[in-house]
């Protein structure tokens, strides 16, 4: 018997920004995501509550994908973030914490939402034309030719995220090894169109970081290796190792549970079969010179032990995520049956070497071309293991964005403080005509200006989570940290010592001001000045691309989120 | 998701660390006091006696007791040592950070100046490391100090007795010829002959006399030396601490002088070397130093012949044999391991023939297929025509396994997983001996010296694959007994050449077992690093002594050279800024965990009535140190002669140079780094955030205002 139930109607929500349990909500994963950000940030742990694996982090990808929420509105916001990180990687916290002060900013303005919106899109154009143009004073270019600025922008990525625990030394080390693995993975020979090969993180986890390293090529692990010899590979008359690269389960189980029943007669065995037509493979493959053969799954041991009788090297187990560098690595193709195997898909290798790195052992694959590189990371325990491997990806991710658009912007909340200089200059130099178009009276535009800049500014004061004071200067527009505990002082000089960039020293007097309230502060406000990149050591840079996309995102949800009228929602 | 703050002025991450570590203090030193960890729920109890397995047999649900048995899981994965370090530092750096927060020092100046600090001690304490050729050159060479040391030998021995609770023995490694092996107590004096032909009793302090070649003996003994140690009547260890456990390595000395007649022997210099180290890394525990010292002279007999000299963990492997006295472990060249009387039996047909030997590296049942190897589901077997005999489930393996056992003349089995009962039967019945739970390396041992090749299935054997020449007899203890444990029998598997060592670890009380053998293996694994890392610290509390004069140098540095640095210190203008001003509250609390450290293990070896007590002797000597100038010169003054905390009148005042202790290097570096990094860690999280079906549980409990829900 089966029992109906009514249908549930369905949930309707009016003006979802203005009810308390979701502005509660959002100031609350405001307060998280503010928190985290900067190299000061402050560590979430992510657990289960009964005892299973806890994550330290601080970072937006690992924070996001975890929380789930009750309210679709911060499922919006969340969604948003989530596919600016996939396709950015960096800059999420950037984007959230915008996204919300935009939010809150903009709803607290007595504006109509739609002349807000048309206001805030016609200010993220001049932003974005501003960013784009050569007098932006916030960006600099990165010179490929020298690893100076690359070294900064990848360790201000390391140091931003403090649960990788890393001291000075570390960072340094780790910094040029993901410069390093970077440019390896660079092709050599560029023609039309050129492809960035892959580096692959290698876990070893509870070694110190300054252990890690670098090596061309690809490392599969394989604990049997101990119990042979390291053996001698056959190669073909052109000196090459000859590879063929398996995707399909060699184990010798090769039937489909899903579809169907197979009745066979006592007596006959499937498995014995299985193994005939795994060893006739291996009988090709001796023939074919092939002196390697990697498999992702599982291979059978009778077919392990003929190919090594035949000096073959066999590895399995090489797992998914290897097989795409592997396969652009020896210009193999994958070979998806046992029962089909051409001759044109096998790839070559220069050479293979057996390599122990702490307790494991590893069949290292040196190609002829390196574009595919292993970065071996090592870090003391689990939870900052994992947090450095994501704050690694990122990097290389950085960087790969960054050839592309040889940019980087002043980082250490600069680049923001700069841009809400610009844009309060900018704002009171607009023509009426520019209002008229926006049909918005001069006011409103300001107002919502005003609101813009203190969303930008706030995110620039997230960065200080001790008590102190952010300021920034009338000139370059950029962002200052002053510890706290000292009173409240006309001359600011005394107490500045370098800009949240690092770009600035205290060398001249540039009129300091509060950044925080002190929000009706005259806007009159010369443009913000550039200043002369001289070759600073340690500068705080951020990615151009992430920074961009970030910015669009974060105004683009907010306007969405503020335009939002009603949620429909199905109960059932 | 809920989420709770955690970051009020008192953290209760770092107070859940603090007390966790609390249980740990008795832990901390070579003097450590067993605990019994007693559950309510099934009344069980378990003996523990360091830092794993405390937290193994704790229940640790917060976020803060994860992170600390992950912590020291790692430590112990990687070293081996230094967990009871790690956690008691965990716990008194997490004190400190508190007291810090309370003086409202914010936390980013903690952090910042707390790992500045702890990697500006670790390059200071460099200097106290010494080279492992140098120790080799000074253990060695102040122990061919014939006479000097004897009498006093006699007069500490009175002196102690003014102590009588502890029973201090006192041990010169490696005498000269003359001054045989002190042998401490009376009644075993008349065992000296004993002692004299036992080439690997304890400190090999007879080498020099044997010569093993032959069994040619032995004993050119001067009887005065013989006579006139016997008659201290208490040892020291060469540990800055007093243990009692030097009592059972004596007898136990006694017990193997027969098993061992075989055994290599050393010849004074380098080998001793390793012997000495390993002493001196010890730091007291007698039982798994005797064994280790074996261990080194064997492997140093057969890198004679390979001629090359390493000491190679992997070629180490324990039994435990519960039931027998604990002066019966003792080292045994080849692979020991526990068998069924009925297997045991078989061993009688072997007698002295070379085996023929094969390894598998799976299950030996029918129903075993490699890992990976996906059973179908969807085949359906048709049975035609039905008899008798094929309807036994498992008999037509079982005989074609035998057969092929059978046919390759397979006398010996070592498997690595289980083994069906009924083949296990049937080999025994065909005088097949099958030994199942065999561990990787010992099959990866094997399977080199005998040429055996291992495979997962019997149906896969071919002449190549079987290996040759192993031996098996019963394991026999030091007297020549044969060892009937009830329903386990110790059997011994050798070949020719075979570098594999079993250390037989014994005991009459089953819950020490676990113990022993912890303690073993640290002991193996101390040498290990010290040989990896090519160098030592000078041990006995010198490193944390330099490590607290050196920040009080740093606290004391003047502001202004500091901030200068500042900036370019931590990269970061976000991190420098607030630094400075609250460098010598928090270089402070650093400097804590470690005079701590120190008054702790004073305490816990009896040197010191009380911390306090404890503490003053400290600050003592760190005043004596920044007085004199050079802190580094007064400690390498003061260590070089021996134990520095130990107190200064002691009965052994004059004869320090043979009390060395080091540590290791790398293992101590890294347990105050992952201690700190933990407490770091912590003290940087501001909030949990728990996920899962837990949420709901929370939402509905008496806790919930404790937690904010999105």
């Amino acid at each position: 018997m089966s029992r109906l139930e009514a249908k549930k109607p369905l949930l309707f929500i009016s003006e979802p920004l203005n009810k308390d349990t979701v502005s509660q909500s959002l100031s609350l994963l405001t307060g998280i995501l503010k928190s985290c950000y900067g190299p000061a940030g402050r560590l979430k742990q992510l657990h289960n509550g009964v005892g299973g694996y806890v994550c330290t982090t601080s970072q937006s990808s690992a924070i996001l994908s975890r929380l789930s929420v009750s309210h679709r509105v911060l499922s919006v916001l969340m969604a948003s973030v989530q596919n600016h990180i996939s396709r950015f990687s960096d800059c999420g916290l950037f984007t959230a914490i915008l996204c919300c002060s935009l939010i809150e900013n903009f709803k607290s303005l007595n504006v109509a939402p739609c002349t807000v919106i048309k206001i805030s899109k016609h200010l993220l154009s001049l932003c974005m034309d501003y960013l784009k143009s050569e007098a932006c004073g916030c960006r600099i270019w990165v010179d490929f030719s020298s690893v100076e600025t690359l070294l900064c922008l990848v360790r201000s990525i390391l140091t931003s995220k403090p649960a990788c625990m890393l001291n000075k030394t570390e960072v340094d080390h780790l910094s040029t090894l993901i410069l390093k693995a970077f440019l390896f993975t660079v092709p050599c020979h560029v023609e039309s169109n050129a492809v960035l090969g892959k580096c692959v993180i290698v876990p070893v986890k509870g070694r110190r970081v300054v252990d890690s390293v670098v090596l061309p090529g690809l490392l599969i692990e394989t604990p049997e290796i101990q119990l042979a010899k390291p053996p001698t590979v056959k190669r073909t008359c052109s000196n090459m190792i000859r590879i063929a690269l398996f995707c399909v389960s060699m184990s010798g189980d090769g039937f489909n549970p899903e579809e169907g029943t197979i009745t066979v007669h006592h007596g006959i065995s499937i498995e014995t079969l299985e193994l005939n037509q795994l060893l006739n493979v291996g009988k090709q493959l001796v023939n074919d010179e092939v002196g390697l053969v990697v498999c992702q799954k599982v291979i059978h041991p009778s077919l392990k032990q003929y190919l090594k009788e035949n000096r073959v090297i066999a590895v399995d187990r090489a797992g998914l995520s290897l097989m795409e560098p592997l396969s652009q690595m020896t210009g193999s193709k994958p070979i998806a049956s046992v029962h089909l195997l051409s001759p044109s898909c096998y790839g070559s290798l220069k050479d293979v070497r057996i390599e122990s790195f702490a307790s494991k052992h590893f069949v290292h694959l040196i190609p002829n071309d390196t574009v595919v590189c292993s970065l071996i990371l090592c870090n003391r325990n689990e939870t900052a293991w994992d947090e450095l491997k994501r704050t690694c990806e990122t990097a290389e991710h950085v960087l790969q964005l960054t050839i592309k658009e040889p940019l980087a912007l002043l980082g250490g909340g600069c680049t923001e403080t700069h841009l809400a200089s610009y844009i309060r200059h900018k704002s009171c130099s607009l023509s009426t005509s520019t209002f008229r178009d926006l049909d918005c009276s001069r006011t409103q535009y300001q107002l919502v200006a005003d609101g813009f800049c203190r969303s930008l500014e706030s995110v620039a004061c997230s960065l200080n989570h001790d008590e102190g004071e952010i300021l920034t200067d009338m000139v370059y527009g950029h962002c200052w940290f002053v510890p706290s505990g000292f009173p409240s002082v006309s001359n600011w000089s005394d107490l500045v010592s370098k800009c949240g960039c690092g770009i600035n020293g205290n060398t001249e007097n540039l009129n300091w001001r509060l950044l925080q309230g002190q929000f009706d502060s005259p806007a009159i406000q010369g443009c913000p000045r550039e200043l002369s990149v001289k070759v600073v050591d340690f500068l705080t840079l951020d990615c151009f691309a992430a920074k961009c996309s970030g910015l669009q995102v974060a105004l683009e949800t907010a306007n969405l989120i503020l335009d939002l009228s009603y949620v429909i929602e199905d109960q059932n | 998701m809920a989420f709770r703050d955690v970051n009020a002025r008192r953290h209760i991450g770092l107070q859940q660390l603090s007390s966790l570590a609390l249980a740990g203090r008795t832990l901390l030193g070579p003097m450590k006091s067993c605990k019994f960890i007693v559950d309510e729920s099934t009344n069980e109890s378990t003996l523990i006696c360091s830092a794993v397995r405390l937290l193994e047999s704790l229940d640790l649900t917060s976020a803060a007791g994860q992170l600390l048995n992950e912590t020291i899981q790692a430590q112990n994965k990687e070293f081996k040592t230094g967990m009871s370090t790690l956690l008691f530092l965990a716990g008194a750096w997490s004190n400190a950070v508190v007291e810090c927060l309370q003086q409202n020092v914010p936390v980013s100046a903690i952090v910042s100046v707390m790992s500045e600090g702890l990697s500006s001690c670790c390059e200071r304490v460099q200097c106290l490391q010494i080279s492992i050729r140098d120790v080799n050159e000074e253990l060695c060479s102040s122990n061919v100090r014939p006479n000097a040391f004897k009498s006093k030998t006699c007069q500490s021995g009175c002196d102690n007795l003014l102590n009588p609770q502890i029973l201090m023995y006192f041990q010169k490694d490696i005498s000269a010829p003359e001054e045989v092996n002190p042998c401490s107590h009376q009644e075993d004096c008349c065992n000296l002959n004993k002692h004299l032909v036992s080439p690997l009793a304890g400190f090999g302090s007879v080498g020099p006399l044997v010569k093993p070649a032959g069994g040619k003996s032995m004993s050119v003994i001067s009887g005065s030396g013989g006579i006139a140690s016997s008659c201290n009547k208490q040892k020291l260890t060469h540990s800055r601490y007093f243990s009692t456990q030097g009592k059972s390595w004596f007898s136990s000395q006694q017990g193997n002088s027969q098993g061992c007649l075989s055994g290599p022997s050393a010849d004074p210099c380098e080998c001793y070397g390793l012997g000495h180290l390993a002493m001196a890394l010890s730091h007291g525990n007698q039982t798994s130093l005797k064994l280790l010292q074996s261990i080194v002279a064997y492997q140093r007999e057969r890198a004679e012949c390979s001629g090359s000299l390493q000491f190679n963990t992997a070629e180490i492997v324990t039994c435990c044999l519960q039931g027998l006295p604990e002066n019966y472990s003792c080292v045994s060249p080849g692979f020991v391991t526990l068998v069924s009387p009925e297997q045991a039996a078989v061993i009688k047909y072997f007698e002295d023939k070379p085996l023929r030997i094969l390894l598998m590296d799976g299950d030996l049942t029918e129903q075993y297929r490699h890992l990976g190897f996906n059973r179908p589901r969807n085949v359906r077997t048709i049975l035609e025509h039905p008899s008798l005999q094929e309807g036994r489930a498992g008999a037509l393996w079982l005989s074609s396994m035998l057969d092929i056992l059978i046919s390759f003349e397979v006398n010996l089995v070592l498997v690595k997983g289980n083994v069906c009962e009924n083949l296990m039967e049937r080999c025994i019945a065909n005088s097949i001996l099958v030994i199942g739970s065999v561990s990787r390396n010992v099959l990866s041992v094997f399977g080199e010296v005998t040429r055996a090749q291992p495979v997962t299935y019997l149906t896969q054997l071919n002449a190549a694959c079987v290996g040759s020449g192993a031996q098996v007899e019963l394991w026999k203890a030091c007297d020549g007994r044969a060892m009937d444990l009830g329903e386990l029998v110790p059997v011994r598997i050798k070949v020719r050449g075979i570098p594999m060592l079993t250390a037989v670890l014994t005991s009459t009380v089953t819950s020490k077992m676990q113990l022993i053998e912890d303690a073993f293996w640290t002991s193996v694994y101390r040498l290990h690093h010290a040989l990896n890392d090519k160098k030592v610290f000078l041990g006995g509390g010198a490193v944390e002594l330099l490590c607290l004069s050196h920040i009080q140098m740093l606290a004391e540095q003047p502001l202004q050279t500091a901030n200068k640095n500042a900036v370019n210190e931590f990269h970061n203008s976000w991190l420098a800024a607030s630094v400075t001003e609250y460098k010598s509250v928090v270089l402070q609390a650093l400097a804590s965990g470690w005079k701590q450290y120190l008054s702790v293990v004073m305490c816990n070896t009896a040197k010191a009535a009380s911390e306090l007590e404890a503490c003053t002797s400290v600050d003592h000597h760190l005043k004596k140190a920044a007085d004199c100038g050079s802190p580094l010169a007064y400690i390498l003054k003061e260590f070089g002669r021996g134990d520095l905390l130990r107190g200064g009148s002691g009965p052994f005042a004059d004869h320090r140079e043979g009390l060395k202790v080091y540590d290791n290097v790398t293992a101590k570096i890294e347990a105050w780094r992952r201690a700190l990094d933990l407490v770091l860690l912590v003290l940087q999280t501001d909030a949990e955030i728990i996920t899962g079906p837990k949420k709901n549980q929370l939402l509905n409990s008496h806790m919930s205002n404790e937690y904010m829900f999105l």
